[in-house]
């Protein structure tokens, strides 16, 4: 400031000091009670302050600030609509001091970034909940660390794939109304989706009735056919409780069947330029999508891959069947109670 | 009759503006404006046979890098602190906002707003996000200030507790 001419000092602070409209009260020491005033007072209030008056009674937005125990500024108080005010609380010698200015037109600009701003907050945060949905919060998580490319390259992983499928449900779909089935199929999808979440799967894709779910891509410490069939089985059970609930209210009883394969697969971005998806392709997800079309309900069928990356579980029976587009296989089956006796479809 | 100062508080976008339109004017609005400073309304209550008139200071969202100055919150006798029910991580914008007012001002009377509940798609709240909250020991509300729901109730509890 030294090095400013006072000519050029004085023409900047006039200035300044004209765009800001400035208004003031000198208040008793200690007291919110008006001694003195000067200023433009009709910009800020339709009632001009009075000597002998409280500042309070006059600008209710000093309520409780006053009398001024130690200096304080309210930055861009909203006084009257699209109005914007500085307000500033000084403490001096035998006096206090409240300093009123105008800041409409630096507010009203910073107003636009803001609102950009804002704007791109909330968007932002729609788009993550939309992915976390749709591809799960712990990819999501992985892919903001770096850890996980959504390529269409792909990435090439040993992995275990479960296909899940409501057996019936197509002439279930033909007897009920849209409204009923979308219900319906919200409740097995409750039952089916958390226990691949808590088995740290992935979820493929929904189809209508049936889940695609891929184990091994995200973090584990098991192996990713143990989390698969552990998968499996809980969401047996978990239907096995819903369709004793539909049993008890009378509504029809729906079974699930389950199919798992493992092996290589490529794990990358599948799609036109417009519209793409994250998925698996290789040989074992075609024959776990055959499993599953094959399995009755409460039926799991697992490939050779994975019956021996399981060690082998003597739970489950080896079985030959003719598949579509495969031929005859060895595979191995287990099959859990998934409905009550009375009322399955 | 009794005069109150109150401030809402929450990060930016979770509705703080429209939940006071709703209280003050019954008025919703889809387009979201953000809110520069603080605006002012004010609305008369009957609590228990007392005239209590509400100072509500509408103040703007928390940010990365535009904090809430705590002197607007000089004089205030209760708070209201908002959350986006759609977005758990403005709960912990309200936890530094809290943090800062106990530090700033002390401890007033609060009550948490968990907004936006008529979004039940959307909705994103677990049991642990509402463990977290209920640690404060504050009141807390789901509401929505598109539909109404719970606005008018929240504003009259935090009135009540102001008062008794």
């Amino acid at each position: 400031m030294n090095h400013l001419p006072t000519t050029l000092f004085q023409y900047l602070a006039n200035h300044s000091i004209q765009q800001l409209e400035p208004a003031w009260l000198k208040l008793e020491k200690h007291s919110d009670i008006i001694i003195d005033m000067g200023g433009t007072w009709q910009h800020y209030s339709p009632k001009i302050p009075q000597t002998g008056q409280s500042a309070t009674t006059i600008f209710d937005v000093l309520l409780g600030m006053l009398p001024i125990h130690e200096s304080f500024e309210l930055p861009q108080v909203q006084l009257k609509n699209e109005q914007y005010t500085d307000i500033f609380a000084i403490q001096d010698n035998g006096c206090d001091w409240l300093l009123f200015c105008d800041v409409t037109q630096n507010t009203l600009q910073l107003q636009q970034y803001q609102q950009v701003s804002n704007d791109l907050i909330l968007l932002k945060a729609q788009m993550k909940q939309t992915l976390h949905r749709y591809i799960g919060h712990e990819v999501v998580a992985r892919i903001e660390q770096g850890e996980m490319l959504l390529d269409a390259a792909g990435e090439r992983k040993n992995i275990s794939t479960l296909f899940v499928d409501i057996r019936g449900f197509t002439p279930f779909n033909e007897r009920h109304d849209a409204q009923i089935v979308m219900q319906t199929l919200n409740d097995y999808m409750n039952c089916m989706l958390p226990p691949i979440m808590q088995h740290h799967g992935m979820i493929d894709k929904i189809m209508g009735d049936g889940v695609m779910a891929v184990f091994g891509v995200l973090p584990s410490q098991h192996h990713s056919s143990l989390d698969a069939l552990q998968t499996a089985k809980q969401m047996i059970q978990a239907v096995h409780q819903l369709n004793q609930q539909r049993l008890n209210q009378g509504l029809e009883q729906l079974g699930i069947g389950v199919g798992i394969a493992s092996g290589e697969a490529v794990l990358g971005v599948l799609g036109s330029h417009e519209r793409r998806t994250f998925t698996a392709i290789g040989r074992h997800v075609n024959l776990a999508a055959r499993l599953e079309s094959n399995a009755r309900v409460g039926e799991i069928l697992i490939d050779e891959a994975t019956h021996q990356a399981l060690a082998k579980p003597i739970s489950f029976t080896p079985v030959t069947l003719t598949l579509k587009g495969i031929g005859q296989t060895d595979i191995f089956s287990q099959t859990l109670p998934c409905t009550s006796n009375q009322g399955k479809l | 009759m009794i005069q109150k100062k109150i401030c809402i508080l929450g990060a930016a976008g979770v509705g703080k503006t429209s939940l006071t339109a709703q209280f003050v004017y019954s008025k919703f609005s889809e387009k979201y404006m953000s809110t520069m400073g603080v605006k002012i309304d004010k609305k008369m209550l009957d609590i228990d046979g007392i005239q209590v008139n509400l100072m509500i200071w509408d103040i703007h969202g928390e940010e990365k890098f535009k904090k809430i100055t705590t002197s607007y919150l000089r004089g205030a006798a209760g708070m209201i602190t908002v959350i986006d029910g759609t977005r758990p991580e403005t709960i912990q914008t309200a936890h530094e906002i809290l943090t800062r007012v106990h530090t700033d001002i002390g401890n007033i009377p609060n009550i948490f707003l968990l907004n936006k509940h008529d979004l039940t798609d959307a909705w994103d709240i677990s049991e642990q996000n509402m463990a977290e909250l209920q640690k404060y020991n504050n009141p807390i509300y789901t509401t929505s200030a598109k539909t109404g729901e719970h606005v008018e109730q929240s504003f009259h509890a935090l009135a009540q507790l102001l008062i008794s």
